[in-house]
């Protein structure tokens, strides 16, 4: 069980490292959950939000 | 009599009793209501034969039939003793000691148990921050201003309609804003006052973004008046109610004004054809 000893040393051992860790985790893991949400609502609505929309009724200068 | 009973020696009898070839014993011709003979020594008992614990006719029993012995049950009677089913072995494992079974597969790795367990413990530490940070920062955003209401909070004027040497007052938030597009003359007038010996002493420079562009909130800082532009000891501005005299950068010059004339947050845009206070 190399996986899980290299796992336990590196992240778990000490409660600084673990805590930190969440931390961390829980940031990327905010990011990433609005990055996802966001683009699949987007692929959801396509076609019926302003910035699909926009083209057809404001003229770029 | 003891001739008939050395005849009866004599003669050999076929026998009452035998086995059928398929191996079923056969009793032809037995007389099974003969009743055992009396017995001197019953007293008083119930007669032979009949036996208070023996089975109704109804249930069945032996009764005899030309193929010889019949028994037969037409019911079902529970059995009268311990029942106990007895499986045939044809061969019983021999075992020399006990032998403790190997429980190596049943058993749990203590290392990878450890790891998911604290696996487990942070992924949950995971999502509970994230929603926690969650609810605080929308919490937060709550109390942020909209966008109508951040969009009614600037002010956006055209520069190219005021001529020079002139003041326009425009309203923003609530108060009176003084955008003066002063001259070469009057730019020179601010620059040249010795500005460290004011009231309250700031630079020209300070004060203004372009030097032609004046930008500043009309409220004296004495008490909130609205001073009276191009009027005034300093050619700049001068407020009624008490006597404050400011100069042409809107510094305080005179009267009891503690400070000079704020400037707010602005910024040109559009190559400098609009001002955008707030």
């Amino acid at each position: 069980m190399p996986l899980s000893n290299t796992l336990y040393n590196t992240f778990f051992k000490r409660n600084s490292v673990f805590v930190a860790t969440i931390f961390a985790g829980a940031f990327t893991f905010g990011v990433g959950f609005d990055l996802g949400v966001t683009a699949f609502y987007d692929r959801w609505n396509k076609g019926k939000q302003w910035k699909d929309i926009r083209h057809k009724y404001v003229e770029e200068e | 009599m003891a001739s008939f009973q050395a005849v009866k020696k004599a003669v050999t009898l076929a026998p009452t009793v035998r086995t059928l070839p398929s191996g079923i014993p056969a009793a032809p011709l037995l007389n099974l209501a003969a009743r055992a003979p009396h017995d001197a020594h019953s007293h008083g008992h119930s007669p032979a034969g009949t036996r208070s614990d023996s089975a109704p006719h109804w249930v069945g029993g032996v009764s005899t039939s030309p193929s010889g012995l019949r028994s037969k049950l037409f019911t079902t009677t529970s059995p009268s003793a311990n029942y106990q089913q007895r499986f045939i072995h044809t061969s019983v494992a021999r075992k020399d000691a006990p032998e403790v079974p190997d429980w190596s597969n049943y058993r749990t790795n203590p290392d990878s148990n450890r790891a998911l367990s604290y696996f487990m413990v942070g992924s949950l530490g995971v999502l509970s921050a994230s929603v926690a940070k969650s609810s605080v920062s929308e919490f937060l955003q709550t109390m942020a201003a909209s966008a109508d209401v951040l969009a009614l909070a600037k002010v956006e004027v055209e520069l190219g309609a005021i001529p020079e040497g002139k003041n326009v007052i425009i309203k923003w938030r609530g108060k009176p804003v003084f955008i003066r597009h002063r001259t070469q003359s009057e730019i020179e007038e601010a620059r040249t006052a010795d500005w460290k010996t004011f009231r309250d002493p700031e630079s020209d420079e300070d004060r203004v973004k372009k030097p032609e562009w004046l930008v500043m909130l009309g409220v004296c800082t004495h008490l909130g008046c609205v001073p009276i532009g191009e009027a005034g000891d300093y050619g700049g501005w001068f407020c009624p109610c008490h006597g404050s005299h400011y100069d042409i950068s809107g510094r305080a010059r005179k009267g009891p004004a503690p400070l000079n004339l704020e400037v707010p947050a602005y910024e040109f845009t559009e190559g400098d054809e609009k001002v955008v206070i707030g």
